[in-house]
């Protein structure tokens, strides 16, 4: 059949500038062009023709990075190209405008984070969404559960696809096509003899490194031949750091281990410092929906030591392939699941193979685009869900707590399709007349819904926010007693030794 | 046009104050030539090496003009310059006109950034340092603040918006201070380390507090009524981007124009004005906020927001933000002094507030 997979307006495909949507996409279609015939429509790139056929897979780039521009190219592309079922990649807000112009096609969607949260689509629009497309794969149960939450009768059409990993390039430091590489890295960085414990990722205060960084007082007070290596771009840049880059940097500075920044590392080498490493260490603070590098730690070997936050740890077997730090705030936590595995060389060895061993037989890439092929075929047999009764010339735009791109989207909508059949019609019918007074009335009933809805989600997050708020609260209290705590042990010492 | 995309540069002892490597005045020739003036001399009046942004002053056959280099993504610099063309054709505010190009475009893409002309005011004199000449900027912030609702920005444009960023940008200061003492803690033996270590808390739980209370505002409801209720801040208003001119006060520099509530604008201004003063002064607090209440007014519960921003630890956190960059020369004997000038004025910070907490009551 033919099937039309959808980008987001930010990174082109191939990943010439990395992203994990795109790695993902690319990952799959070597699978999935064998029983397709796949078109692949994404942005623009200088590095990149704008249209092509490669590999048997149709690619059409157009112009994107704003949203909305990039929404018009697409719903443009779908009018004039038919598809029998359209796969759109972490973009809700896409749906309803490409579902006006293919009216028949089958639409999945993939959710890559959180992008069904009321601040990213409003609530009316996201059930018009969830009802419109044949099913929901997500990259984590924590990302569907997050749907399901907000929205739980779209629970069924929700599924989990874990993502893949090159086990073919993301190699063991013990494979003979790594052991080299990695030696020449060691050396070039003055990391022979040393343990590597390796982070790569955004340097923001989200992904939460300088826990790491600050953690290693303790830690190397127990091992002497530790090293730290931080892969992320910034580090090295003179001009635009961020604060916390600044801040980072300030406090590597001052660490008794040698800390290694690599700076950027295209996404076509990294697998060479997974194979320089001994330990991955991915420190995440938010709400993580799962990420590509605990993949990529667990295909070269690397015991993982990650956080209980979002989705990371779903994809680690306690003690099995790696340990999860339940309090990721408290670099000593850190400190402790590390000293666990670094103190036991047979259990550093055993969950570096444990991983491997894993990625192989659950991560290929094969088995994602199994279970991708999988939806496609539910989708298609699926009985196809009539249009809901809504005039959608009808739906204005409403301007919402900082949702100004919400109501520009429904300007979007507006401006699909201007031949739109019942712009055609003779207003003067008077069924049409009295079709139209209950439209209206319709419309009246859907505004009070829409208000009562965007109520209850207020307070929905406004409940949220208290109970962060709390929790913030008590963990606050909760340190300063251990503060408390330690300064009195600390006193007691003190006193004993005198 | 040879199109290399535009970066940042480096300036140092080599190269002089107003330094704009070679290829972008080339390209900057280059983009003048869309336009139908004559170039008699350009001269170059500011840079921003560390972004990559220009400014020069054009003498040309129809008046003197400004020639700006902008240093942010295009679509960002398209709201900005969308807005200013509002206030000008739309509002008739005192703010420099656009120049068009010859096809009629108020903007050139070159360099994978956005250049335009502007109407260089001139003469321009900046308000006399006292409170006459706050009360008057307050007025002039007032006026614009009031004009520019109703903005909308071109389709190409993305939508600049801070509206609903200010809880997050509280709990930012707030995380800000667990760095700035984690920095002092490392770099202990500075001389400003114990200083800074010695109030960070108490500017830290000034910093919760303000989150606190800005949960418990009206915060909320008044970011629904949407971004083009309020309109624009500045973002970068004060005694040289507000002057006197023709027919009255201008306002110039637009570039980081966004939506957001108005009185950030002018609570950066008061608390700037009181950092100025050394200490807060209730009476020019008074003042500043009636006069620009004369020109935009504020409802209690604006007004109510305007105390919790005034609540927060702006200047302690403005000024020391810097120890993250280089704490081996910014933690010396001068930021020992600037902390207790800090930590002075901000103890007649309370007092003031307290005594103004109910001016917009009943």
């Amino acid at each position: 059949m033919k099937v039309l997979m959808v980008c987001t307006e930010k990174l082109p495909v191939p990943p010439v500038l990395g992203g994990a949507i795109q790695t993902y996409i690319s990952g799959t279609l070597p699978h999935l062009r064998a029983f397709h015939n796949i078109t692949v429509i994404g942005i623009s790139d200088p590095s990149l023709p704008d249209k092509e056929t490669k590999d048997g897979i149709e690619y059409v780039r157009v112009p994107g990075k704003v949203f909305d521009l990039y929404q018009e190219e697409i719903v443009r592309f779908v009018k004039n190209n038919h598809f029998d079922l359209i796969h759109i990649f972490n973009r809700p807000r896409l749906v309803m405008p490409v579902r006006s112009v293919a009216p028949l096609s089958k639409i999945s969607l993939s959710m890559h984070n959180d992008m069904f949260n009321v601040d990213k689509i409003n609530p009316v629009d996201a059930k018009a969404v969830l009802e419109e497309v044949s099913n929901i794969v997500t990259i984590s149960d924590y990302v569907g559960n997050v749907i399901r939450t907000l929205y739980p009768e779209a629970s069924s059409k929700i599924r989990t696809i874990y993502s893949g990993v090159d086990t073919e390039r993301f190699l063991p430091k013990y494979h003979s096509k790594m052991r080299v590489i990695r030696d020449d890295l060691r050396k070039k960085h003055g990391l022979e003899n040393k343990t590597v414990i390796l982070f790569a990722g955004r340097l923001s205060v989200n992904k939460g490194v300088d826990r790491l960084i600050r953690a290693l007082p303790q830690l190397s007070r127990k091992f002497k031949d530790l090293a730290l290596v931080v892969v992320g771009s910034k580090w090295f840049s003179q001009n635009e750091i961020t604060d916390y880059v600044a801040y980072i940097r300030a406090l590597a500075k001052r660490q008794p281990i040698p800390v290694v920044a690599t700076g950027f590392v295209s996404p076509d080498e990294i697998q060479n410092w997974f194979g320089a490493a001994d330990l991955f260490v991915c420190t995440s603070l938010w709400q993580e929906p799962l990420a590509r590098v605990h993949y990529e730690a667990m295909a070269a070997g690397l015991p993982i030591v990650t956080t209980a936050r979002g989705g990371n740890a779903e994809v680690i077997r306690q003690r099995e392939n790696g340990l999860v730090v339940d309090n990721p705030e408290d670099p000593s936590c850190f400190a402790e699941k590390i000293t666990e595995i670094l103190s036991n060389k047979s259990l550093l060895k055993r969950m570096g193979e444990r991983g491997r061993e894993l990625a192989v037989t659950n991560f290929e890439w094969k088995r994602v685009a199994d279970e991708i092929l999988d939806v496609w075929k539910q989708a298609i047999q699926m009985q196809h869900t009539p249009l809901p009764s809504i005039d959608r010339n009808e739906i204005e735009p409403r301007v919402e707590v900082g949702k100004e791109e919400i109501s520009k989207e429904n300007k979007g909508l507006q401006g699909v399709d201007p031949n739109n059949r019942k712009n055609k019609e003779k207003q003067s019918d008077k069924k049409k007349q009295r079709e139209k007074e209950k439209q209206s009335d319709k419309k009246k009933q859907r505004e009070e819904e829409k208000q009562r809805e965007k109520e209850k989600q207020r307070e929905k997050e406004k409940k949220h926010e208290e109970e962060k708020q709390r929790e913030k609260e008590k963990k606050r209290e909760e340190e300063k007693q251990r503060e408390k705590e330690k300064k009195r042990e600390k006193e007691k010492q003190r006193e004993e030794e005198k | 046009m040879n199109n290399q995309a535009i970066v940042p540069w480096e300036v140092d002892e080599l190269t002089h104050e107003f330094f704009v490597p070679e290829y972008i005045v080339t390209m900057a020739h280059e983009v003048l030539k869309s336009y139908t003036f004559q170039v008699k001399s350009m001269q170059v009046v500011t840079t921003k090496p560390d972004k990559g942004g220009a400014i020069w002053k054009l003498e040309t056959n129809s008046g003197p003009k400004s020639f700006k280099l902008l240093h942010r993504r295009i679509t960002r610099s398209m709201f900005s310059l969308g807005a200013q063309k509002y206030l000008v054709e739309v509002q008739g505010a005192r703010v420099p006109g656009i120049v068009k190009t010859k096809n009629g475009q108020e903007f050139v893409e070159a360099g994978e950034k956005l250049w335009f002309v502007a109407e260089w005011i001139e003469p321009l004199v900046p308000v006399t340092k006292d409170l006459e000449g706050a009360k008057q900027l307050c007025y002039a912030l007032g006026e614009f603040h009031r004009l520019s609702k109703g903005y909308t920005p071109p389709s190409q444009a993305e939508v600049a918006s801070r509206l609903t960023k200010w809880p997050k940008s509280y709990e930012k200061i707030m995380i800000k201070m667990d760095w700035f003492r984690n920095i002092a803690k490392a770099y202990e033996e500075m001389p400003a380390s114990p200083h800074l270590l010695g109030v960070v808390d108490q500017f830290q739980e000034q910093a919760r507090k303000s989150i606190e209370q800005i949960h418990q505002s009206s915060y909320w409801s008044l970011v629904e009524k949407g971004n083009q209720n309020w309109g624009l801040v500045h973002q970068d208003y004060g005694w040289s981007n507000g002057q006197m001119g023709p027919k009255g006060m201008w306002i110039i520099d637009l570039d980081g124009v966004a939506y957001d509530l108005p009185i950030r604008d002018l609570r950066k201004l008061i608390s700037g004005t009181m950092a100025d003063l050394y200490k807060w002064d209730v009476t020019w607090v008074r003042e500043m906020i009636k006069a620009y209440h004369g020109a935009n007014p504020i409802t209690p519960e604006l007004y109510e927001l305007l105390m919790i921003d005034f609540s927060l630890p702006n200047e302690f956190y403005k000024n020391i933000k810097e120890v993250l960059y280089e704490p081996e020369l910014f933690l010396n004997e001068i930021t020992t002094q600037l902390i207790t000038t800090i930590v002075d004025t901000d103890q007649t910070k309370w007092p003031v507030l307290k005594e103004i907490q109910n001016d917009w009551r009943k």
